[in-house]
């Protein structure tokens, strides 16, 4: 197994939720994901971690682009729910799970794309030269950066929750 | 007292620090509350953030398909792709200038018909004209550019045109061929006390089947063979029979796989094509035998006329069980 079929092994799931959390379609998260992969096979990049997230994120924005000329957001939303899981959760749980996501998602489109970006690469497993990399920040900044974007998530989501709570009641 | 700075203690908390820095904070942290409240209070943060962001994953399970798929796929891909659409881009841009310069030639001859008259100067051909094809042939090449033989005829397309399309424009297989339901495997696969993988039925399931021309009953390790990694299955239980579908071109085949759990249940794992596992349920008519949760599995990538298309499949785990002991049957299968 070389380094590139092991990363792929490792971190195969990362990119996918990483993409999927840009363009927020299941589907093509994947297809995208396997797009990045064949792409480091073809180049096989010197840091290819760091490469491969880079690469999801330049087709994530290409995608996000092509998405708004299509205007296909509201489909891409309606199409999301559609893949299979396990259990099937009640339909209590399913409202709270929907409810949970459309506030996490949106506190996570309120923040700034850089705060947004370095808060997906780190969770996606990326180091802090690598996401200096990637971004354009210092690699002392990026510690910074991450904890600021992590207070605004926090602050995002629980300023939604508030706001949806006091609609309940 | 030095307090531990934002950065390092942001770095501390993100593992992103050597170990002597660790052991240096660590100390500091040990006798000052201050800090070690900071500390807590950011892990608190960290700690929540990614309570929130496993949150925003895809609801169904992520498989990677097999390495081995990706890399022949690779293969498939025109050798310089990248250079096509910058020539593309180079010739549309051309294009675009000529059309502009036409239309703006042809506006001036109506609105000023004399203008026209005189000779046309051969400087003031616009350079682009001339450019217009030499841009597309010198774009940059990739360093490993090597001409592919059928270059010419070669329909140009883009990396992402030749490894996926969008959602919208994917379709399943269409073509369903009879299948037997669900009351034909349970009834016609016996079963067998004896325990071991390698003890799968060779019994003539297919002799009494109507359908013997498409399914096929085999043995485990000959199902490996023609399955490859997609063989459903449950860790545990003894597996009593095979049953086999063969897929279309570049299409894993459906199988069946029938196991039999601690109380003499015969469980059976399906998976297949979307649509061929979804219409195989459809014809259960066992009113005592249910299905689990419908469960992605890793789909295939069908080449057809130089795109890659892919076709989804899933799993569902059928038998004599409660919806709920199936999930839990069908959440710990493995496709092997």
């Amino acid at each position: 197994m070389d380094d590139l079929e092991r990363l792929y092994t490792t971190h195969y799931a990362a990119v996918v939720r990483f993409l999927y959390r840009k363009i927020w379609d299941a589907d093509r998260a994947e297809d995208l994901a396997q797009e990045v992969f064949i792409r480091a096979m073809a180049h096989r990049p010197e840091k290819p971690r760091a490469w491969i997230f880079a690469v999801a994120a330049n087709l994530a924005r290409d995608e996000a682009r092509a998405a708004i000329r299509r205007k296909k957001h509201l489909t891409l939303l309606k199409d999301d729910p559609v893949p299979l899981s396990t259990p099937d959760p009640s339909a209590d749980e399913t409202v709270e799970r929907d409810e949970r996501w459309a506030q996490v998602s949106g506190a996570l489109a309120a923040l700034t794309e850089r705060d947004r970006d370095v808060l997906l690469l780190w969770d996606g497993g990326l180091s802090y030269p690598e996401i200096a990399a990637q971004t354009g920040l210092a690699v002392g900044a990026v510690g910074t950066t991450l904890a600021r974007a992590r207070k605004r998530l926090i602050e995002a989501y629980d300023r939604m929750e508030y706001t949806a709570d006091a609609a309940r009641s | 007292m030095r307090h531990v700075p934002d950065e390092e203690l942001h770095a501390y908390l993100d593992q992103a620090l050597s170990r002597s820095q660790c052991v240096e904070i660590e100390t500091h942290m040990a006798s000052c509350a201050r800090c070690s409240d900071r500390r807590d209070a950011n892990a608190a943060l960290r700690d929540r953030t990614t309570a929130l962001l496993a949150q925003l994953t895809p609801r169904s399970l992520i498989i990677p398909p097999p390495y081995a798929s990706l890399e022949e796929r690779r293969l498939k891909m025109p050798a310089f792709s990248r250079w096509q659409r910058s020539a593309r881009r180079a010739g549309l841009w051309a294009a675009g200038l000529v059309a502009a310069i036409g239309t703006g030639w042809a506006a001036r001859s109506f609105l000023d018909p004399g203008v026209v008259q005189r000779p046309v100067e051969p400087a003031s051909v616009p350079p682009s004209i001339a450019t217009a094809v030499p841009l597309a042939t010198v774009a940059p090449a990739p360093p490993d550019f090597t001409p592919a033989p059928e270059e010419s005829a070669a329909p140009r397309q883009s990396p992402r045109e030749v490894t996926v399309r969008p959602a919208s424009t994917r379709h399943e297989e269409a073509e369903i061929t009879p299948a037997p339901v669900i009351r034909f495997i349970s009834s016609a696969i016996p079963v067998r006390t004896d325990k071991g993988l390698d003890d799968s039925p060779v019994s003539s399931t297919a002799s009494r089947s109507p359908f013997e021309r498409i399914w096929r009953s085999v043995q485990w390790e000959e199902a490996l063979q023609i399955a490859g990694s997609g063989l459903p299955f449950i860790e545990g239980m003894p597996v009593v029979g095979v049953l086999l579908q063969p897929g279309g071109p570049g299409e894993r085949p459906m199988v069946i796989v029938a196991q039999q759990d601690g109380s003499g249940e015969v469980i059976q794992s399906i998976e297949g094509p979307v649509a061929k596992v979804t219409e195989l349920l459809d014809r259960q008519s066992m009113p005592d035998v249910r299905s689990s949760s419908l469960t992605r599995t890793p789909p295939d990538y069908i080449e057809d006329h130089g795109v890659v298309r892919r076709n989804n499949r899933i799993m569902a785990v059928t038998g004599r069980l409660t919806v709920d002991s199936l999930n839990s049957l069908a959440k710990v299968a493995t496709i092997r």
